[in-house]
């Protein structure tokens, strides 16, 4: 299966995926505008936006091993982690101007530690986010944004005023609009694009200017809408996991002849299933609230299992789904967890669960593709 | 009460008779020593079964208690009498390790995956197959590591225990003001919540009593950690930080009991000290274990590492938490320092919660006042954080002039790695360290 419009934009989408610095980033880059990164989806990638800034989401495409990276994490750190702080040791992250790190994690958060004793990168600031969805924890993130804001404004002398925070959170929705449209294409029995193809496109929103994304996307969506579609699928599936950025990921489960239509990552759904209430007066506020309350929780926010599990049960439904894959990078406790209990919570609703663990860098494709293929067969398709 | 609830209750129990049984053999071990030592272990072990007792009677009489952490502000369970355990304490205990190998292997079975923190699946793995009796309430633990908050979200959702309620303090990353007086609050909450599953009350002027208790243990606490500085140190693995967090940090938080024992520690250390008196085997290497002691090796290795090599571990992470004194003014002082407590300086939460400085800053200190002589990382698989550390402490080792070694162990497994790997990875350290074997 694959897509079968020949866009010149889905391919610049599937280019930008495959490297680091991809060539509209240079470009802004060449003209002196800087390059914020952020490890995690709750970084409020719009306060870099405001800030004139382009938010850059640290993925560790094109890694070639962990030979630095091994001096400082174990081996039984997460490989996007030794992967990504391998690359940032061997220099291919000199390009960033700042870098955003957030507790997220336990292996990441200590990125922050290695990263700031290592690599000089001229700001790297690390965020406290809540691991509870109360109102108190909307307004301790409120703050934690807000000296964010102070630190990119001390560091690179610029002003971000809520005029430019509000245009910011405008320009981050409309991503989130087309790509929940792009998502709808997906609903149809023959959708027009790939799981994998898909994923492309997501992630280059974390790559690329979001002013030149955003246009590019809509003309992909008008090519999408008049495209046949991919063809029939033996199965319908969802992915739900950790980080997952790497479209060949999907490929290999796509070879099989399942399609992913739809999935719960914080490439895809998660960050823009919900949006940022445009109308609040404090822009800040609304970014608080959007990251903390109103977005799709990640598995380490305590307390919010049963509203996780409501969102994959609702997208089984919404996209017709027949089977649920759930991927995790070996090591991240997080998702050892969450996959756990979504297990008792799918089986109790009847739909099919395929727990695959994996490593960052794809490896093992074959076994994967076994998997997937007796996965499938298993739901006697 | 019911056959069936007679059966269910039993099963609850099962673990916990058979930890008392083998600490009482324990106890009729030590009661052949007349050393004030052995009085001294003796009494913990006595209390630790004491600790069972309890909660086993609430169980059995439908008294409310409630399962929490040392992280908690105990002193606030103390002031309000609520009956409160540390579910996961068996693994801890090490003395259950006739069950923990099969019970680790039947955590598997339930599809948790292996390379999560084996303490935490084993309290799943209680909950799950009845084998710990359940509270009128859950405190979970959402803070230092990952494994924590997900495994209490598990709990909550699990068959045996869906319907204990549930609170979780929210704990921020940083160690300023504005975090302590978020968990304060936070603790507010907790408080709320213990009178909700249990009906009792806090009474600040009982608080302000317990404090200053607790204030006394930590002061003793803190002289016992000056004395273990001499040279040799006073006590060897028998004696020193297990058994000090374990009175002032759980059994008796703000407890008269803690302050009595501790009082007979520093004596007995200061005698020692002034003695010149040591370890038996003779102390050649000073050693800090930057982690929970090898409690599943502890009959192997801990001898092994005394009379081969001379090492005595003078400090490690469970000991050396430098608390402030509880400021008793007031609620709001009082809920502050207990906040800042809890936080970041309580053991392992202190090293592993915040930012790598914090335990970075600890190493440098006890290397300095220990004068200690290697650093060992045992690399505990459930510690992620640690593990994303050892460039940092390796480096932090190199600057302060010590060794240091990463070894990478599961505590609570010893077929992770085994006992002659262990011994045969400290063996080839401390002989590229330089150091001469005994």
């Amino acid at each position: 299966m694959e897509t079968k419009t020949k866009s010149r934009v889905l391919q610049e989408f599937q280019e930008v995926t495959k490297t680091i610095m991809n060539p509209a980033l240079k470009k802004e880059k060449d003209k002196g505008t800087k390059v914020i990164g952020y490890f995690c989806s709750y970084g409020p990638a719009e306060i870099i936006t405001a800030a004139g800034m382009i938010p850059f989401r640290i993925r560790a495409v094109g890694s070639t091993g962990t030979d630095l990276s091994d001096a400082y994490l174990s081996s039984i750190n997460c490989s996007f982690c030794r992967n990504a702080l391998n690359m940032g040791l061997a220099g291919d992250y000199d390009f960033l101007d700042g870098l955003i790190v957030l507790n997220n994690c336990d292996h990441v958060r200590r990125i922050y530690d290695n990263w700031r004793r290592k690599i000089k990168t001229p700001l790297v600031q690390m965020m406290s986010l809540p691991k509870k969805i109360t109102d108190p924890s909307i307004q301790w993130y409120y703050d934690e944004i807000n000296i964010l804001k102070k630190a990119i404004e001390d560091k690179f002398n610029v002003k971000i005023t809520d005029d430019k925070v509000r245009e910011a959170i405008k320009l981050h929705n409309e991503t989130r609009r087309l790509q929940r449209k792009l998502y709808d294409l997906r609903k149809k029995d023959n959708p027009p694009i790939t799981g994998a193809d898909t994923l492309a496109v997501t992630v280059a929103a974390t790559a690329l200017p979001l002013k030149q994304y955003n246009p590019m996307l809509k003309e992909l969506i008008d090519d999408l809408s008049k495209s046949e579609g991919v063809g029939k699928a033996k199965a319908r599936l969802l992915v739900i996991g950790g980080v997952l950025d790497d479209p060949e990921f999907i490929k290999v489960i796509e070879s099989t002849g399942g399609l992913v239509v739809t999935d719960v990552l914080c490439f895809g759904t998660k960050d823009f299933r919900a949006e940022i209430n445009e109308k609040m007066k404090d822009p800040i506020a609304a970014l608080a609230k959007y990251y903390i309350a109103d977005r799709p929780s990640c598995p380490r926010m305590f307390g919010d299992q049963p509203r996780r599990a409501q969102l994959v049960k609702d997208l089984v439904k919404e996209f017709k789904v027949d089977g649920v894959i759930g991927e995790r990078i070996v090591f991240c406790d997080i998702w050892a967890g969450e996959i756990y209990m979504l297990d008792d919570d799918l089986k109790e609703a009847g739909i099919p669960l395929l727990k695959l663990d994996r490593e960052y860098i794809m490896a093992g494709a074959g076994q994967v593709r076994t998997r997937i293929q007796a996965f499938i067969e298993s739901m006697g398709r | 009460m019911s056959k069936v609830e007679k059966a269910r209750l039993d099963n609850q129990l099962e673990r916990l008779k058979g930890d008392k049984a083998l600490l009482q053999a324990f106890v009729d071990m030590l009661a052949i020593d007349n050393s004030e030592e052995a009085d001294l272990n003796r009494f913990v072990l006595q209390t630790v079964m004491n600790k069972y007792d309890e909660i086993m009677n609430c169980a059995e009489n439908d008294i409310p208690f409630i399962a929490a952490y040392f992280a908690n502000c105990p002193e606030i369970f103390t002031a309000m009498d609520v009956p409160w355990w540390i579910f996961l304490q068996t693994p801890f205990l090490g003395v259950s390790s006739p069950f923990l190998a099969a019970d680790t292997d039947e955590t598997a079975k339930m599809g948790w995956a292996t390379d999560f923190c084996t303490v935490l699946r084993l309290a799943m793995f209680y909950v799950e197959k009845d084998l710990t009796p359940k509270p009128a309430g859950l405190i979970a633990l959402l803070h230092p590591c990952d494994g924590t908050v997900v495994v209490h979200q598990a709990i909550s959702k699990s068959k045996q225990w869906h319907d204990v309620p549930v609170f979780g303090a929210d704990s921020p990353y940083w160690d300023d003001e504005r975090s302590f007086k978020y968990y304060a609050e936070e603790t507010d909450r907790m408080v709320e919540f213990v009178t909700k599953c249990t009906g009792k009350t806090l009474d600040i002027n009982k608080l302000r009593e317990v404090c200053k208790i607790s204030n006394q243990t930590y002061a003793l606490w803190a002289e016992y950690n000056e004395l273990r500085k001499a040279v040799p140190c006073p006590h060897d693995w028998t004696m020193g930080p297990p058994q000090c967090f374990a009175l002032a940090c759980y059994y008796y938080p703000g407890k008269i009991e803690a302050v009595n024992w501790f009082k007979m520690l520093v004596g007995n250390a200061e005698k020692r000290v002034k003695a010149g008196t040591g370890m038996a085997a003779g102390e050649q290497i000073r050693a800090l274990w930057f982690d929970i002691l090898p409690i599943m090796w502890q009959f192997d290795l801990s001898p092994w590492l005394e009379q081969e090599w001379g090492v005595n571990i003078v400090m490690n992470m469970f000991g050396y938490t430098p608390y402030e004194p509880i400021d008793t003014t007031s609620k709001e002082t009082m809920f502050h320092d207990l906040a800042k407590r809890s936080l970041c300086q309580v053991p392992m939460i202190r090293q592993a919660r915040g930012v790598a400085d914090n335990f970075l800053g600890d190493i440098e200190r006890i290397v300095k006042d220990y004068k200690i002589d290697c650093v060992i990382w045992p690399g505990h698989m459930g510690h992620k954080d640690g593990n994303a550390s050892i460039g940092m402490m390796r480096e932090k080792c190199r600057d302060l002039g010590v060794p240091f070694l990463y070894i990478g162990l599961d505590l609570f497994d010893k077929r992770y790695t085994s006992i002659d790997d262990l011994k045969n990875k400290l063996s080839t350290f401390f002989e590229a360290s330089g150091f001469k074997h005994k």
